[in-house]
């Protein structure tokens, strides 16, 4: 079995430490943070360096590789930051698009994506009677005389619904009932008639504000919808494998950077006349941190190569998101009592690692819904022949 | 144009480690190119974009342990269009004098060349003398300390330089062949995408030995003076113990003994 990265992705790496020395300063990250958003100008920077273009296929302009190396850039541009930045939501919405949408929905899409590093739209799912029972949604489209469909219904944890332009709302097809599995998917802008938001405050992962959204008659044409009529829920669960274990792959690397600061400061705060370090319960404490880190790591490439190799990862995708988002939040919660006092401030970003790791605790599926995935497939995996 | 830069591949001086005696342990440092070399590369890279069907080739003189696949890529994905090595045992040590030989006979066999960018001097040594020496064995014009260029085109056929010399800013235009070493500050070396990355390794890169190149290595070892003297050995100087002195300063009596001191220390 080999660990070692390829050249590629060590130079991958440098490239992706020096871009956040360059462009990446703490105080920009703090600002980011407080006003909750990303500067034009990062997200610009982030789309010359190339970055915003791994993973995409190369007829749409983009730099194709394996998933194992777009987990590389995901963990470590999390790490060497040291926070969550909307870059990855943003390639898994082109790739949404690309896979579902129509040549003039993909066109436009990357037509904005490769100009600004922005994706078109925000993801519309959740509504707050329907979350992880994402079939029990109740927003739903009704066919019009005219050939034009209403919208009607309410949406809400939309990430960046109130400053991306589109938003993709997954709706029920004439009959909002829970047993009605018919679903589409519409390409809605956020200036149509009968759209509306309202902010909503979150106690972590700042940088990326969520809304609610509300529809009441918004007039929808055919030629809004994306992907096949009635298979919405299909392509809604297709590419959550590959979200949850770039959530992860995220919140390892940002774990990483509170372990970074937490190990080194063992070594420097003195109590009782000895550098803390010198406590075994705070020897434990690393220890404990770094399997953690190692054991999420593993899982995380191991389910990446799965992908790369053709084999399902239904069931290590569940595993992956329930113990790395678990782990991770314990990392950071463990740096941030090593800090003592000082971690419960904002002086520094221990809190706010942990805040964001928290957070992925329940967004792209809860860790009970993790369970609720995986238990019964290993049953089933299991069973005596 | 052809463009040729001459590029030195150092240890990396984070990961020397400063052993107790003063000794300098190298055994965990990776090989890397030399921090300013990779600003003449970008600068030539700039100014190869400028004219059409320009060629960027990147040459390095070494022992063959500064082969390594990771830095070869390293270079190529930096917008050059070729590299050639010369590794050689007797590489290894080697100073200005014969590196400069090695490259003007590496220049020589490749053929046709318009311009030598080297950087302003290698993290190891910096001694600033490869550039001077390339053009006096190439026999042609040198200019060091170039901050900026400008191409107005192969009509012209003059690069127009500009120096930062340690009083005044010089311009001057100059026809080819030249050769320039340059400072950091005329380009920052780019950061290298993913695309980038995955060219390099098909990019062409070869390797010669001394033979191959046909250096008489007896003579030139002779006139470098490598044959006239041994290093015995390389050590960090003894560390000296920094006096801190506290004055009080909440009088005027106090200030006044501070700078009377500050003062004498100044001269
Ligand atoms: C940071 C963040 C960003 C988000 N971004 C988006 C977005 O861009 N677009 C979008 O559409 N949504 C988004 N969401 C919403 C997210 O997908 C939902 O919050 C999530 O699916 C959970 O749904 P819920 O909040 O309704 O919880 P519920 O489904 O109501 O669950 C409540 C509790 O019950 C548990 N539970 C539910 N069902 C079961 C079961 N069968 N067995 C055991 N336990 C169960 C859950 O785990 C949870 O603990 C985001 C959420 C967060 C936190």
């Amino acid at each position: 079995m080999d660990f070692s990265y390829t050249d590629e992705q060590e130079l991958l790496i440098e490239s992706i430490d020096e871009f956040v020395r360059r462009s990446m300063p703490d105080d920009l990250i703090t600002r980011m943070y407080a006003e909750q958003s990303v500067p034009d100008e990062l997200t610009r920077a982030y789309l010359e360096a190339g970055f915003a273009l791994i993973g995409l296929p190369e007829e749409y302009g983009g730099v194709p590789c394996d998933r194992v190396t777009l987990g590389i850039l995901t963990e470590r541009f999390a790490h060497a930051s040291g926070c969550l930045t909307p870059f990855l939501n943003n390639v898994l919405a082109v790739n949404d698009m690309i896979d579902f949408g129509n040549e003039e929905q993909i066109r436009l899409c990357l037509e904005t994506y490769l100009e600004e590093g922005k994706p078109l739209f925000s993801l519309g799912f959740s509504e707050p009677g329907a979350g992880s029972d994402n079939a029990s949604m109740s927003t739903v489209t009704r066919r019009q005389a005219d050939g034009s469909f209403l919208l009607n219904g309410q949406k809400t944890w939309v990430t960046a619904g109130e400053s991306l332009p589109n938003v993709l709302v997954a709706a029920k097809d004439e009959d909002p009932s829970p047993d009605n599995r018919s679903m589409s998917m519409w390409l809605v802008p956020r200036t149509t008639a009968g759209l509306s938001t309202s902010s909503l405050h979150k106690i972590g992962a700042e940088i990326m504000p969520f809304c609610e959204m509300f529809f009441d008659d918004v007039v929808l044409t055919e030629d809004m919808r994306v992907g096949v009529a009635g298979e919405g829920f299909k392509n809604l669960m297709k590419n959550y494998e590959m979200e949850r274990c770039l959530i992860i792959a995220q919140c390892l690397g940002i774990a990483q950077a509170a372990m970074d600061d937490a190990a080194a400061y063992t070594g420097e705060r003195e109590t009782f006349g000895k550098p803390i370090i010198s406590y075994q319960l705070i020897q434990q404490k690393l220890t404990d941190m770094e399997i953690a880190l190692l054991n999420t790591r593993n899982l995380l490439y191991r389910t990446l190569w799965m992908i790369d190799t053709g084999q399902p990862v239904r069931i290590e995708s569940a595993l992956l998101k329930r113990y790395g988002a678990q782990a991770c939040t314990q990392v950071a919660s463990e740096a941030l009592q090593i800090y003592g006092g000082l971690g419960f401030t904002t002086e520094t970003r221990l809190g706010r690692i942990w805040k964001d790791c928290r957070g992925m605790e329940i967004a792209g599926g809860t860790n009970e819904i993790m369970v609720h995935i995986a238990g019964r497939q290993l049953a089933r995996r299991y069973a005596r022949k | 144009m052809e463009i040729i830069v001459a590029l030195k591949v150092v240890l990396d001086d984070q990961d020397i480690a400063l052993a107790s005696d003063g000794s300098l342990d190298t055994s965990r440092a990776h090989q890397v190119a030399s921090l300013y070399d990779l600003n003449a590369l970008e600068a030539a890279v700039q100014l190869a974009a400028l004219e059409e069907g320009s060629r960027v080739t990147v040459l390095t003189v070494g022992g063959p342990e500064i082969d390594d696949s990771k830095l070869r890529k390293n270079i190529l994905a930096r917008g050059a269009d070729e590299l050639i090595m010369l590794l050689d045992e007797a590489a290894r040590d080697w100073g200005s004098f014969e590196t400069a030989r090695a490259l003007a006979a590496m220049i020589a066999k490749r053929g046709t060349w318009d311009l030598v960018v080297c950087g302003d001097g290698s993290a190891d040594r910096f001694a600033q003398q490869v550039d001077v020496q390339l053009a006096a064995a190439l026999d042609t014009l040198v200019f060091d300390a170039v901050v900026a260029w400008e191409w107005a085109g192969a009509q012209d056929g003059r690069l127009s330089l500009k120096r930062k010399l340690e009083d005044c800013e010089q311009t001057l235009a100059c026809t080819l062949p030249l050769v320039v070493s340059v400072m950091p500050d005329i380009a920052t070396p780019r950061i290298c995408g993913m695309k980038e990355i995955l060219a390099a390794g098909k990019k062409p890169v070869s390797v010669l030995t001394a033979a191959e190149l046909a250096l008489d290595l007896a003579d030139i070892e002779k006139s470098g003076g490598a044959t006239r003297f041994e290093l015995i050995e390389t050590r960090a100087p003894a560390r000296q113990k920094r006096a801190a002195r506290m004055y009080e300063a909440a009088s005027s009596e106090g200030l006044r003994v501070f700078c009377a001191e500050a003062a004498a220390l100044i001269g």
